[in-house]
């Protein structure tokens, strides 16, 4: 028997530990089961000099083996040496095409089979080989472990930063979509995100109001609705903002296997979005409707504009009378209008009028009726002809719901005399010396309504000295108080008749004081204008 | 709008250019996966992929594009992601794609890349 001097056999035993050492770095730097077995074949041929390992796999038990690495094609006609193996066995062979079969159990259920071949020189394995074997194989079950929590270690990242996708994501929708102005492509955005967060393969925004069914978002768009709605492995949240209902539906979370259920995260994430585009549909909300208030600041402003070129700023004197008007818009703008200026004959025109609707029309309507008047007044064409053609032209420049009702009076200064038409506006009102009040009804349609050639009858009537003439639009007589009680004709006859200043500036004032004290706070409903004429 | 998933692919030089319509989830990582391995198993080793046509890509789809970036770094094979929405190059940053795959804005500087 050769014995081993002491020095020569720790050396040798230095050498296999560091060996050792070596296939354990190798092997547990493997990232596949396939690379496993490539290193544990390279290693152990080199360890023990032997001609190859074949090496097999199964997840568990009840599985077949899965071939993994195989250099001699024979043992694949032996796997059932495999498969009469007791848990963790070596068996030798001699009548096999190979020399060793091996049964390595796994922690977790799996298993290693190793159908080793003959060592190069073909002696048989010594006691040493197979403690070398012994070592190894601990070696390859330990890479194994390494490898699974190489896998385990690679899923907990995915999975965190799956976790960081979701919350970073979740962020990023919801500032961007309140920025978005469109409803549709916000919806379609918070969707996209929903159903990428959740792995969910499919998914719909259905829109209703009043349980009737407006619009359906779908993610794919070729998607039937019916499929959603009917899904049993779905989650749903909806919305409601001023009666319209948002209901966002989910299906067929996905995974590597096939649809799984979803899961309390998924469930926390859809209500997330829910909120999100409750908030952003609000947002678009208000955004439209102040940028639709700006609109029609914008117009009002226009409308302003063109009205206060048109009402006068300043009414003329007339020689024997005292004059004084009023125009106080219920908004920025009305459709009152009211003028009074002298003709080249030497008469004056009292105007008063008012135009259904407000805004930029109305007053539009009102300049084209301004500078109609302007033109034909100083023709001296008869009233009731003047009103025709004034009525076209109104007509011609109105949409279908425009008109205007309008009452003109030429004043003859010298005598008194005036010349009336009257188009669908409410009587005016003249009081006379005895105290009675007289209602001027001469009439004819409103301007705007009809082009039908239909007349305008006239009326002349004489102011004597101390009479007076009252113009005035609805906006008195209609001015409403908290209650939605009028001022009322009568309340307004009742005033004209029993106030009677000196000059006429003051009897407007104390009309307006009037009907403030009887609508209190309420708001003005509508634009009060009067021209009031005393003739001295 | 988003389409059921599509995949084109064109040969280029030495690599092959894969061209994605639609939502990368389950049904879309494995054509795109099956789709890779048929070509790096005649030997391709380079890849371009251009998502110009995807705008949206869930965990599931992310799992086998890295399933395709583990493979090619183990036999030094590269891919460039080309076209890329910014929602989905963030989700890329994120799960950490780009440190084991490249990126382009479109194919033509992708294949300079490669």
């Amino acid at each position: 028997m050769d014995y081993i001097s002491h020095d020569d056999l720790v050396s040798k035993m230095t050498l296999q530990v560091s060996s050792f050492q070596e296939g354990f770095k190798i092997l547990s730097s493997a990232s596949s089961i396939l690379e496993i077995a490539k290193n544990f074949n390279h290693i152990l041929r080199g360890s023990l000099l032997i001609t190859e390992v074949n090496v097999f796999f199964k997840v568990s038990k009840q599985d077949n083996w899965e071939k993994v690495l195989v250099k001699n094609e024979l043992c694949l006609d032996c796997l059932q040496v495999l498969d009469n193996l007791e848990d963790y066995q070596i068996r030798f062979h001699n009548d096999k095409p190979f020399r060793i079969s091996i049964l390595h159990p796994l922690l977790d259920g799996a298993s290693f089979g190793l159908l080793m071949g003959d060592k190069l020189d073909k002696s048989n394995y010594t006691e040493e080989d197979k403690i070398i074997l012994q070592v190894f194989l601990q070696l390859l079950d330990n890479a194994y472990q390494a490898y699974k929590n190489h896998l385990k270690e690679k899923a907990l990242n995915f999975s965190l930063n799956h976790r960081i996708l979701q919350l970073n994501t979740l962020i990023d929708t919801g500032i961007e979509i309140s920025k978005l102005q469109n409803r549709n492509t916000l919806l379609e955005m918070a969707l996209e995100r929903a159903v990428s967060l959740t792995n969910a393969s499919k998914g719909i925004i259905r829109i209703s109001r009043n349980n009737k069914v407006l619009g359906v978002i779908k993610l794919p768009d070729t998607i039937d609705p019916e499929i959603v709605m009917s899904s049993n492995k779905k989650i749903l949240t909806e919305v409601e903002y001023r009666g319209y209902k948002y209901e966002v539906t989910l299906i067929d979370k996905e995974s590597r296997s096939g649809y799984i259920n979803f899961d309390a995260t998924d469930e926390m994430l859809l209500h997330a979005f829910a909120r999100q585009v409750h908030a952003a549909v609000e947002n678009e909300q208000l955004h439209k409707e102040a940028l639709e208030n700006e609109t029609i600041k914008k117009e009002l402003s226009v409308a302003s504009s063109i009205q206060k070129k048109i009402i006068p700023e300043k009414l003329p004197e007339i020689d024997g009378y005292k004059l004084a008007g009023i125009n106080i818009p219920s908004k920025e703008v009305g459709g009152d209008y009211y003028d009074c200026y002298k003709l080249n004959d030497g008469r004056y025109a009292l105007i008063m009028a008012d135009v259904a609707g407000k805004g930029v029309p109305a007053s539009l309507l009102v300049s084209t009726l301004n500078a109609s008047l302007r033109a034909y007044l100083d023709m001296n064409f008869p009233l009731a002809d003047l009103a025709i053609k004034i009525n076209k032209i109104i007509y011609n420049a109105s949409p279908p719901d425009k008109f205007i009702t309008f009452f003109i009076s030429i004043l003859n200064p010298e005598n008194g005399e005036l010349d009336i038409i009257n188009a669908g506006h409410n009587p005016s009102l003249i009081l006379r010396k005895n105290g009675k009040i007289e209602k001027i009804e001469a009439g004819g349609v409103a301007f705007g309504m009809f082009d039908m050639g239909l007349p305008f009858d006239g009326q002349k009537l004489f102011l004597d000295r101390g009479e007076r003439l009252l113009l005035f639009t609805d906006g008195i007589p209609e001015a409403m108080d908290m209650d939605e009680e009028e001022y009322s004709d009568e309340k307004l006859d009742e005033f004209f008749k029993d106030h009677v200043p000196a000059n006429a500036e003051d009897f407007i004032s104390a009309l307006l004081s009037d009907v403030r004290a009887f609508t209190k706070d309420t708001p003005q409903s509508d634009d009060i204008t009067a021209l009031y004429l005393i003739r001295n | 709008m988003v389409t059921d998933f599509n995949l084109e692919t064109e040969k280029r030089d030495n690599c092959l250019v894969m061209k994605t319509f639609g939502y990368i989830n389950n049904i879309g990582g494995e054509k795109i996966v099956d789709e890779f391995n048929k070509h790096k198993n005649n030997g391709v080793n380079n890849y371009i992929l251009n998502l110009a046509e995807s705008k949206i890509v869930n965990s599931i789809g992310i799992s086998y594009l890295i399933e395709i970036i583990e493979k090619l770094n183990s036999s030094n094979g590269k891919l460039v992601f080309t076209n890329l929405d910014p929602t989905i190059e963030k989700t890329f940053t994120i799960m950490g794609l780009f440190q084991f795959a490249e990126k382009a804005d479109n194919v033509e500087n992708a294949v300079k890349i490669i």
